[in-house]
């Protein structure tokens, strides 16, 4: 029997795919906002008990991993004005080749592992792990550091996947707390990024930002 | 009640960002000193925590919070001149910054919960980021970005480690909570397939925060470009707390019977960054970073020897806390010469041992001690490790690491010599001043001290942190 849970985690796969072929930076925060969106949602559906607790966090999740993030880089790409292409340093063609590779390789992977509760749904630990490597690839297959930023959020939201759905165990305050510091982290990284972009324009062309700052 | 220890520079960290420089000055010191008389003070009552499910006071804990939070005084004192000099922007929050980070370093030493010590540690990072960005520089600018991303990410492995350590407890159904101390005693029924995979993944994670090589790569920029009080902050003690997390989970792992399997990846991470270090150290050209590249030496060794186990562990013990003493102490000097110099080139700089008496004192002493001269501690600690590998039968680990230390000591001279001797006519741009000399005196006597005598709730608190893994006499 399929289950819900697996329909909405196939669509999370296909945005993985996406991101790799997108070639615009908003294509790639709308893939992440889907993303957060639904590794909010997931534990609704795979049969832990919900409380009332469980449910405000889930919403606060929601919150700032599927809305807050997303809105605050789309905000960030406006203000700096950054080039909308990404120059990827492995094409899109390849990019999404490598993508389904990643995706069988990850349901290979997974069977391999016994995970407890996994039985509720055959995609999560897959999708997890996908998001997870996914993340890494965009990470070092783009040059703009502004997608480095959209990868390490990706990978966070693969962690976060793999944490509350297989590990009841952790308090929602500890949980909240992971979910700041990814909030904070993300902020910081933005700020630096926009003074750096402040920074090029001002003073020239400095070669020691070029590194970083091709945008 | 231990939870004040990091409220208290919490709030004086938020308070210092509305206070003028010279008020947000006073904080500092004044908030220093409280708080090395609270660390006191909890080593003595050892008090337990309103949240005990996150906090608790552990000998490793405790060893590590005693250091921060000697070094955090003696840097603050040591600022309040630095700052006259090197002038800075906006130096209210530059201080409210340090504090934060002062907050943030004591939570991780008394957090038990998996969890909470990762938002700590995170949480360490993001605090630390403001104060490299300091100088405003694109140089200081893009290091910032460096050092937020690569520890982010690499901490970020650390969290997917921990989550796959409590995976271990869901595949057997162990029902404790998930702390280190209530972990350790339940380790043998977790999951050994999942404990390790978390082990390695914790190990990347804070390794990288820690500077083991192939990870560290962010760690030479950033202690060269932050401000030499930073700097000290960053290396004497930042790095001991990523190294709490991974010696905590090795502890762990000791108990559940895999400490053979973490302890030979410890000591190959601890082996390739002492290799790295030797590499790095002999063709340097700035001090900042030759002291830098000493810290990710110094990182390897004490990784290597906590691996090894039995005395190797008590020798890393040793090593975490000389390194601590005498490398803030020798980044403050990096300080005065930088100051004086104005350049952090090797090659721009010289006779300091004419211009400066007082902080060649410092440097050269500084400079023994971390090359593991004895009598400084760092000697003993590695004779200790040495000897622990010889007994374990580990003769080419041994050797490797003997004589990288030796190409180590070789390089560092070699620099060394060249600030302290060659010629350099251009005149300096200032003048010794005591509260930029004395801090460092103390922090290479303490260690010195501790050298010939330890005090015996010291050296009981030492072994008792290292019984795990067969460590003491």
């Amino acid at each position: 029997m399929t289950h819900l849970v697996d329909i909405i985690l196939s669509f999370v796969l296909l945005s993985i795919i996406f991101s790799f072929g997108s070639s615009r930076l908003q294509g790639l925060i709308k893939a992440l906002a889907f993303q957060g969106v639904v590794v909010s949602i997931v534990p609704f559906f795979i049969g832990h008990d919900i409380t009332e607790g469980g449910v405000l966090f889930s919403l606060t999740t929601l919150l700032i991993r599927g809305i807050a993030i997303p809105f605050y880089i789309y905000r960030f790409i406006e203000k700096v004005a950054a080039h909308r292409e990404l120059e990827p340093i492995i094409g899109y063609n390849g990019s999404i080749f490598t993508g389904l590779l990643l995706i069988v390789a990850a349901m290979a992977v997974s069977r391999k592992f016994s995970v407890p509760s996994a039985s509720t749904s055959l995609l999560l630990l897959p999708t997890a792990i996908s998001l997870l490597v996914g993340g890494m690839f965009l990470l070092m297959a783009r040059r703009k550091a502004i997608t480095m930023i959209l990868g390490y959020i990706t990978m966070e939201n693969g962690i976060y996947l793999v944490g509350t759905t297989f590990s009841v165990r952790a308090h929602h305050i500890v949980e909240f707390g992971i979910l700041l510091d990814v909030l904070a982290g993300v902020m910081i990284m933005a700020v630096i990024l926009q003074n750096i972009k402040l920074k090029m324009q001002s003073g020239g062309e400095d070669t020691s930002l070029n590194i970083i700052s091709k945008e | 009640m231990v939870e004040i220890l990091f409220l208290i520079p919490f709030l004086a960290g938020v308070l210092a960002f509305f206070l003028t420089a010279k008020s947000a000055r006073k904080t500092l010191v004044a908030t220093g000193a409280l708080h090395f008389l609270l660390s006191i003070l909890l080593w003595v009552y050892q008090p337990g925590a309103i949240i005990p499910a996150y906090f608790k006071t552990t000998h490793s804990g405790l060893l590590s919070l005693l250091v921060i939070s000697l070094l955090f005084l003696l840097i603050s004192i040591y600022s309040t001149a630095y700052l006259d000099i090197d002038h800075i922007k906006k130096e209210n929050v530059f201080i409210g910054t340090m504090l934060l980070f002062l907050s943030t370093m004591t939570m991780v030493t008394l957090s038990d919960h998996i969890m909470v010590m990762w938002i700590a540690i995170e949480a360490t990072t993001l605090a630390s980021a403001p104060l490299i960005y300091t100088h405003g520089t694109p140089a200081s600018l893009e290091t910032t970005w460096k050092y937020v991303f690569i520890c982010s990410v690499g901490i970020a492995m650390a969290l997917l480690g921990s989550v796959l350590i409590s995976l271990s407890m869901e595949a057997n159904k162990v029902d404790v909570p998930m702390s280190f101390s209530a972990l350790a005693t339940v380790a043998k029924n977790l999951d050994p397939m999942w404990l390790k995979a978390g082990f390695i993944f914790i190990l990347v994670g804070y390794g990288t925060k820690m500077g083991l090589a192939p990870m560290h790569t962010w760690l030479p920029d950033t202690h060269s470009e932050a401000p030499s009080p930073v700097s000290a902050l960053l290396s004497g003690v930042l790095l001991n707390c990523a190294y709490l997390g991974i010696f905590k989970t090795h502890k762990i792992m000791v108990n559940a019977g895999l400490g053979d399997f973490s302890g030979t990846i410890l000591m190959a991470f601890g082996i390739i960054s002492v290799l790295a270090a030797a590499t790095f150290i002999l063709r340097q050209t700035e001090y900042k970073r030759l002291l830098a590249y000493s810290s990710i030496e110094n990182m390897g060794i004490i990784a290597f020897g906590t691996g090894l186990g039995g005395l190797g562990a008590y020798g890393a013990i040793l090593c975490l806390i000389h390194h601590s003493l005498i490398k803030s102490s020798l980044f403050l000097t990096s300080g005065n010469i930088l100051l004086s110099y104005g350049s952090r080139q090797i090659e721009k700089t010289g006779n300091l041992a004419g211009h400066m008496p007082k902080t060649f004192v410092a440097f050269f002493a500084g400079f023994l001690g971390i090359s593991g001269f004895p009598p400084f501690g760092i000697f003993i600690g590695e004779l200790l490790i040495i000897i622990g590998a010889f007994q374990a039968g580990r003769t080419v680990w041994a050797g490797i690491f003997i004589f990288s230390l030796c190409t180590i000591f070789a390089g560092f001279l070699n620099h060394a010599m060249k600030i302290s001797f060659d010629d350099h006519q251009a005149p300096i741009k200032i003048t010794e001043k005591a509260r930029m000399i004395w801090p460092q005196y103390v922090l290479l006597t303490t260690s010195a001290v501790l050298s010939f005598w330890i005090p015996d709730a010291l050296y009981r608190t030492i072994v008792n942190a290292v019984v795990a893994f067969g460590g003491g006499f």
